[in-house]
């Protein structure tokens, strides 16, 4: 298997990580840079407000639900249309070209979005197994949980 | 399925909690032993979650999912039974049935296995048949096509 020619953004979400590739326009946003969300029945953590418009940025666990905000510090926006969407992050790193060989995985089961599976890749490392999300199908799945 | 000069069929059975699969030998690519799984967010029950193997990720799935138990988790013990992609699908989709024990080689043919009866087997669509052996412990064999609509449904 030859090193991908994608970058991969290595993402640790509530304490699992996952790549993701660099194909889309994305920003990392420090927390001092959003507001907290302070309605209690909302799933947004937190907002960033750009030229009048608010971006969510959500709090997912290890199974990728939502989940209340503990301490955090920082969260990666991904571009997206109508508006963008944010996951907070324990951990970001833009992987070096060439250092990640990704090979084709197809998750088992019916698609949990309308948009397909959320993962269509794997990192291998060993027996060390790291999932690729599937960029359309996260940003759609991000966008489902609502505000 | 690996048949030699005889008419023999070679066969994997794999224990479960309470019971085996039968496999033939032709579909296994390899048994490993048990490492860490990574979850997959969102996934089935029945999925215990992905393991590597040969620079692939490779989904471990627990068999007692499809026969409306609990599912099994990992124990001492515990092999990985990796397949061959099923029938049509693409060349890097293996799968892998968790065994609660080192798989052993059995032939079809070996004294004293019938066939089971329809009311001894479990009431499942992916169940195909079974044999029972002379100490009335049933080898349940899976219907692949149908477990592979499940694991593939679109």
């Amino acid at each position: 298997m030859a090193p991908s020619q994608h970058q991969y953004l290595r993402l640790v979400i509530g304490g699992s990580t996952f790549l993701l590739p660099s194909v889309m326009r994305y920003t990392i946003e420090q927390r001092d840079a959003l507001s907290e969300n302070t309605a209690s029945q909302s799933p947004v953590a937190a907002w960033r407000t750009v030229r009048g418009t608010r971006w969510p940025a959500y709090s997912l666990g290890p199974d990728l639900a939502t989940r209340p905000a503990g301490d955090w510090h920082r969260a990666v926006f991904l571009e997206a249309r109508p508006q963008n969407v944010g996951i907070i992050v324990d951990e970001v790193q833009l992987l070096p070209r060439g250092e990640t060989e990704i090979a084709k995985f197809t998750p088992l089961g019916p698609a949990p979005t309308r948009f397909g599976h959320l993962f269509d890749g794997a990192w291998v490392s060993g027996r060390d197994v790291t999932l690729v999300f599937e960029p359309t199908a996260l940003i759609g799945y991000l966008q489902s949980l609502g505000e | 399925m690996r048949r030699q000069n005889t008419d023999r069929l070679y066969v994997l059975e794999i224990p479960l909690g309470n019971t085996s699969l039968l496999l033939p030998s032709a579909k296994i690519a390899e048994v490993i032993s048990i490492g860490r799984l990574a979850p997959v967010p969102y996934a089935p029950d029945w999925l215990l979650g992905v393991t590597g193997w040969r620079s692939l990720a490779v989904p471990v799935v627990s068999f007692e999912g499809f026969l409306g138990g609990h599912r099994m988790l990992p124990g001492a013990g515990a092999k990985i039974v990796v397949l061959y992609p099923l029938t049509g699908r693409n060349e890097w989709e293996f799968v892998s049935i968790l065994s609660s024990a080192e798989p052993r080689p059995r032939s079809v043919e070996e004294a004293g296995l019938v066939t089971a009866q329809e009311a001894d087997l479990p009431n499942s669509p992916y169940v195909a048949g079974g044999l029972k052996t002379p100490e009335g412990r049933l080898l349940i064999v899976p219907d692949l096509e149908a477990l592979k609509t499940t694991f593939y449904p679109s």
